[in-house]
């Protein structure tokens, strides 16, 4: 079975008077180990399919699973608990906590689960490290370049080793070839940890770099491409 | 569940993002505790200030009557046999003296002037050092024990009679058998204790005369007992009440008078328990107005800073924080910042007690309505260690309460909805 099932997934969004269908019935499939990338313009409902799938939002009808487990039947309190060990996010901007250190930011989500300081900080270090960022760890976020931020962003997704990395957008604020590299770190840490990336974009640079692209128009899947 | 340690460090580090708000906040609150603390102490001492000027006035820290004597004031009801009373008094601890009074109330007159009069008959000696009356003596002197037909008069009441000092006053009082039986003194001294029952009514006369002219033979209405201190009095009443197999002098005045009454200060005037509740409760007030007042302030600084942080906030949920620790986080920021404020309140507050409690503050423009309350001119803060958890009690609770509703706003947040906002 994959590890993302989406079926016939319906998403509307009512503010006041006005009605936006952002899904209308996306159904995708994402094998274990994938680096895909979810493409499609500005509204056709990237974003809002990424936080379906990360249990951050729920759509008004259709069936999910994800690593196997029926998200949609999940109460709050579980969804929180399974986003914390199945899920790694990066968003576009504000990835970091800003009070906290680079190591601290990466190693935060350990925490959360209970591990022990000197277990999250030595995970955090090495990671820190395979994102080539080396021996920055006590810098706060304010005091790292936009491409740096992300790249602990990425560490962070991968501290807790879920079952997949959903990045909305991760190269928008990055200059192109700042973007590049973060695709070539990304890309890298799929073929090492066999970690899934489903990545969401309209930026060409993202695309290239993609094993599977799924192209989103107006809520509707418009095929299902392999590059 | 995690360790706190995280939520320590985010609380405290959040609230150093913005030091000036931050600043200004834990300001107003340690402002806030710091009066609290000051005014608490103020009223504190000035309570313990009354309760020592009213026991050592005259009253003493407690009495033994004849039962039913303190309700009808009447010579009827005497000690027969102080002695017995002694006795029960011996090799009791934390007794500083004891002294026999016999009170009736009674007409003062000179010629062409008559007063109403309470006429203490007293020993001497051991008077001057159970109470202060002695001490207020301002003209001639304090009885002798070897004086007779002595009398120092309050200041008022002498003024009230126009006698001086040398000059002869008729004391008239009514016996048993409702004779009234009369007897001469003569004015050995005055007295201002600033009290007014005492100054425009007392005319205190040796005890031994008293029993004479009264024919009360070796009997005493009051047997008055000073304590070491306030905190012996209770035991003191308890172990008296059943050696003496006394009743608390709230019988009625039909009771049967053979037995005794052992009344505490507190019993005998309720006055001053009155007061202390009173001003306990007026500091309450003033402790909740102001702990509201800052908690509005504490209210807003965690609202703004909640505002600024809702993509932080939506950041935290989606990687996985539970709604409950959302919600712990909040109180905990506010916790964090009450207590840094009420550090700083109870130090500054807690030196100017000990300042002020060393130098005592000077009222004396107001004295003579204190003096009426049996208050110093000159107050010593003192902090009551009860006062002290009670204001700490009251910020924390406060800080929770303050954090309850950023907190519940927390916790709900949309993780999704707060990451989009722009
Ligand atoms: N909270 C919301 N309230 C109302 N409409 C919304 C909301 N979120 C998204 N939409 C609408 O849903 C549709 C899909 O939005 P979504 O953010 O998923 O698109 P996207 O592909 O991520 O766009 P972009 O590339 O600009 O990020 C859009 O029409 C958008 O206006
Ligand atoms: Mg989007």
């Amino acid at each position: 079975m994959a590890l993302i099932e989406a079926v016939d997934i319906r998403k509307r969004y009512r503010s006041g008077e006005v009605e936006a269908q952002a899904l209308n019935g996306v159904s995708l499939s994402v094998q274990a180990g994938a680096f895909t990338a979810l493409a499609g313009p500005s509204g056709s409902g990237k974003t809002t399919l990424l936080n379906i799938i990360g249990t951050l939002d729920r759509p008004e009808s259709g069936t999910l699973t994800v690593a196997g487990r029926d998200v949609l039947s999940l109460s709050a309190a579980e969804r929180a608990a399974f986003r914390l060990s199945h899920i790694g996010f990066v968003f576009q901007a504000y990835n970091l906590i800003r009070v906290l250190t680079a190591r601290e930011n990466v190693a935060y989500v350990q925490q959360l689960q209970g591990v022990s300081a000197a277990e999250r900080n030595a995970v955090a270090d090495r990671l820190l490290a395979e994102v080539g960022l080396d021996g920055m760890g006590d810098r706060r976020p304010d005091q790292l370049s936009g491409g740096q931020q992300q790249r602990i962003a990425v560490a962070r997704a991968l501290a807790t080793s879920p079952d997949i990395v959903l990045a909305d957008e991760p190269t928008a604020n990055l200059d192109s070839h700042t973007g590049e590299s973060l695709m070539q770190l990304m890309q890298q840490l799929n073929e090492t940890r066999g970690t899934t990336f489903l990545i969401s974009s309209h930026d060409p640079l993202v695309l290239a770099h993609a094993r599977q692209v799924v192209h989103l128009r107006d809520g509707l899947v418009q095929e299902d491409a392999s590059a | 569940m995690f360790d706190l340690s995280i939520y320590l460090k985010l609380g405290w580090r959040n609230l150093w993002l913005h030091p000036l708000r931050t600043g200004l906040t834990v300001a107003a609150l340690a402002l806030g505790i710091a009066a609290l603390t000051f005014l608490s102490a103020m009223n504190d001492g000035w309570l313990q200030q009354i309760r020592t000027n009213f026991a050592l006035t005259m009253t003493g820290h407690l009495q033994i009557h004849a039962s039913g004597f303190q309700q009808t004031l009447k010579l009827a009801r005497h000690i027969k046999d102080p002695a017995q009373v002694m006795q029960a008094l011996d090799g009791l601890a934390g007794i500083h003296s004891v002294t026999s009074r016999l009170r009736v109330s009674g007409l003062a007159s000179v010629a062409g002037a008559n007063a109403g009069a309470l006429v203490y008959g007293v020993e001497a000696d051991k008077e001057r050092h159970l109470s202060r009356l002695a001490g207020f003596v301002t003209q001639g002197r304090w009885l002798l024990d070897s004086d007779d037909r002595a009398v120092v008069l309050g200041d008022g009441l002498a003024d009230r009679l126009q006698v001086a000092l040398g000059d002869k006053v008729v004391l008239m009082a009514a016996l048993d058998n409702g004779d009234i039986a009369s007897e001469v003194f003569r004015v050995r001294g005055l007295l201002h204790s600033g009290v007014l029952d005492i100054d425009d009514l007392a005319a205190v006369v040796p005890l031994g005369r008293a029993q004479q002219w009264l024919d009360m033979g070796q009997g005493v209405t009051d047997i008055v007992v000073r304590a070491d201190d306030f905190e012996q009095v209770t035991g003191l009443v308890d172990q008296l009440r059943q050696r003496l197999h006394a009743g608390d002098g709230s019988q009625s005045a039909a009771a049967d008078s053979s037995g005794y009454e052992v009344m505490s200060w507190s019993e005998i005037d309720p006055m001053a328990e009155q007061w202390s509740a009173f001003a306990d409760a007026y500091t309450w007030i003033v402790l909740a107005v102001v702990i509201l007042v800052v908690l509005a302030e504490v209210l807003n600084t965690m609202l703004m800073s909640m505002h600024e942080r809702s993509r932080e906030f939506g950041l935290m949920g989606a990687l996985g924080v539970r709604d409950s620790q959302m919600f712990f986080m909040v109180i905990w920021e506010t916790v964090i910042l009450v207590s840094v404020g009420s550090v700083l309140g109870f130090m500054t507050g807690g030196w100017a007690v000990w300042h002020f409690g060393k130098v005592g503050i000077d009222l004396s423009q107001f004295a003579v309505a204190f003096s009426f309350m049996y208050m110093s001119p000159v107050i010593h803060p003192l902090l009551a260690f009860d006062s002290l958890l009670g204001i700490l009690g009251a910020a924390i609770l406060g800080a929770v309460v303050a954090g309850l509703f950023p907190a519940w706003k927390a916790a709900r947040l949309d993780p999704a909805a707060a990451m989009r906002e722009v």
